[in-house]
């Protein structure tokens, strides 16, 4: 019988290279969320406004009474506004949880005690809200523009509105980014993803709803950059050379978007760390 | 041979929820939860702090078409666009869905469920510690926008549209509140679906035409508004288009109804289930 050397062995093991950590929080995150039932329903029912928007194309495309439903370059604007309903739901019911349900279970010294970094684990949360923020925003518009080409049958009308791909890739990226960064930040400062859910609900409704009372009574809508939802819109009507709906300067609402964007990663800088100094 | 000693009589769930309620009321009004709600109630004192400065220095922001907006318009529009619209629904969600969540997720509902009273008297408890706590904290800062807002010859003109104000608001934070306790006690995941009756079914419903609105909360507290609706955003216009009101013996009876079915609902799902503790 042989005897095995029960000593110190070096681990033979394959090691993955370093900065690769975050596809595996990643990987694990979507996977935990597709598993449940409730969200492959509300992701089902994201795609809802696809699927009407492909007969819209069709019926378009096929019959020429119904030319007046022609998609145009504001169809894709409109449609990535109708998502934001979803992409709301679905940075709630995801992302709420994403930090807090580690920090309600210490776990946050357990990831970081491994060889990833803060930022690894941050990469990591965050590309589980991004790639289920996109598979609702960037993937249903571009296979939208797809299903025009080829319903109409020719690439006259991408030709024509050749600013739809990048103006479609900016805004997504906008809009997915917005609400992963935030979502993330508010998830960090507690442990109760309810909490969290409430925070980023009142964030969204109650600046929506204080910039409306100010237009109310004022009559200004510059005062739009009070709501980043507001003035994420006065960014996607630029961005998709539409008129702008607020009196707001775009430079004003662009900065609104990267500030929040830009806070929100100064709250995960501080939030997200190894060992809590309570004092 | 002693007898053994009698067993004291169990309580009444009239005074289980007192006890419970004695509890609950200092930990909830004490609660980090507390900055939360004072900072959304802090935002329409603060628009009319702003008001009253603009006011008192004769700015032209508060003139729309060259008319000056009156105080008690200004109030009916933080009413109707804050209060009703977003304070009301969102503290009632928050705290409503949190009475029974809180204790599962901090697992500690045993030690209430171990206590010798009714299961329901926990719930009714410290669903009367929520309406104490909101409504110590949102009334007193409808007041200060009030008293901030409209000018003090008109206050004995206003001061009955106030006092029916308060009452309103006190009913929507009774009813809603009883709504989102029972989601709370019902579903697992009690925001998500809380925040889709609000924000999603209560504003669909509004803006069809037909019976549909009957089974909202926002309907029939919306009938007790003493103030005009304003049609800032293309939803609202659209629901004040279809806007029928009830009468307000209707409409009491209506939050009424809702307000007893749903918090015995509640109570009974509270009695019913069994709340299985994550470990």
């Amino acid at each position: 019988m042989p005897i095995h050397d029960q000593g110190y062995q070096r681990y033979a093991g394959s090691r993955a290279s370093t900065g690769t950590a975050w596809q595996v929080i990643a990987r694990a995150g979507i996977r935990t969320v597709l598993a449940e039932r409730k969200f492959l329903a509300l992701l089902l029912l994201a795609w809802a406004p696809f699927l009407v928007r492909a007969v819209q194309v069709y019926v378009a495309a096929n019959y020429a009474q119904a030319s007046f439903l022609q998609p145009k370059g504001e169809t894709f604007r409109e449609f990535l506004e109708t998502q934001a309903v979803f992409v709301f739901f679905i940075t709630i019911y995801v992302g709420a949880g994403l930090i807090a349900s580690d920090r309600r279970a210490n776990a946050l010294q357990l990831y970081l005690a491994k060889p990833l970094s803060r930022w690894e684990y941050v990469a990591g949360k965050m590309a589980v809200l991004l790639t289920l923020l996109i598979s609702v925003t960037f993937l249903p518009a571009m296979m939208l523009l797809l299903v025009q080409i080829g319903f109409a049958g020719s690439l006259t009308f991408l030709r024509a509105n050749l600013y739809l791909l990048p103006a479609i890739t900016l805004y997504s990226l906008a809009q997915v980014l917005l609400a992963s960064s935030t979502m993330l930040a508010l998830s960090s400062l507690s442990k109760s993803s309810r909490f969290v859910g409430v925070m980023y609900a009142g964030l969204i409704f109650f600046t929506g709803a204080l910039f409306q009372a100010v237009r109310g009574i004022t009559g200004a809508s510059w005062l739009a950059w009070l709501s980043p939802s507001d003035a994420l819109e006065q960014l996607g009507d630029a961005i998709f050379r539409l008129p702008l709906r607020y009196e707001l300067p775009l430079w004003a609402a662009a900065a609104v978007v990267v500030g929040l964007i830009v806070a929100s990663g100064v709250v995960l800088e501080r939030r997200v760390r190894a060992v809590e100094v309570v004092s | 041979m002693s007898e053994p000693a009698a067993r004291p009589a169990p309580l009444s769930t009239a005074a289980a929820a007192r006890r419970v309620f004695e509890l609950s009321f200092g930990e909830m009004l004490w609660s980090r939860r507390t900055i939360f709600m004072a900072l959304v109630v802090g935002g329409p004192v603060l628009l009319a702090i702003i008001f009253r400065i603009v006011e008192a220095f004769g700015a032209p922001a508060l003139r729309v078409n060259g008319a000056r907006v009156a105080g008690g318009s200004v109030f009916g529009v933080m009413i109707w666009m804050l209060y009703i619209r977003f304070i009301v629904p969102v503290l009632g969600l928050f705290y409503g869905t949190a009475l029974m969540a809180d204790e599962v997720e901090d697992r500690t509902l045993t030690y209430l469920f171990t206590r010798p009273i009714p299961r329901g008297a926990v719930l009714l408890g410290k669903y009367l510690a929520y309406l104490a706590c909101t409504s110590l904290v949102v009334l007193p800062s409808v007041m200060l926008t009030y008293f901030l807002t409209v000018p003090f010859a008109q206050v004995a003109s206003t001061f009955r549209s106030l006092v029916l104000d308060l009452a309103l608001l006190g009913a929507g934070l009774a009813v809603y509140g009883a709504v989102f306790a029972f989601v709370g006690a019902r579903l697992k995941r009690p925001l998500v679906s809380g925040l889709v009756f609000a924000f999603g079914w209560e504003q669909l419903a509004l803006a069809l035409p037909g019976y549909l609105r009957q089974f909202t909360v926002a309907h029939h507290l919306q009938s007790l508004v003493p103030h005009t609706m304003p049609a800032d955003s293309t939803l609202s216009a659209i629901q004040g288009l279809f806007r029928q009101t009830t009468s307000v013996p209707g409409a009491l009876a209506a939050l009424g109804l809702l307000l007893v079915v749903f918090l015995w609902l509640a109570m009974r799902t509270v009695a019913r289930r069994e709340y299985v503790l994550e470990q």
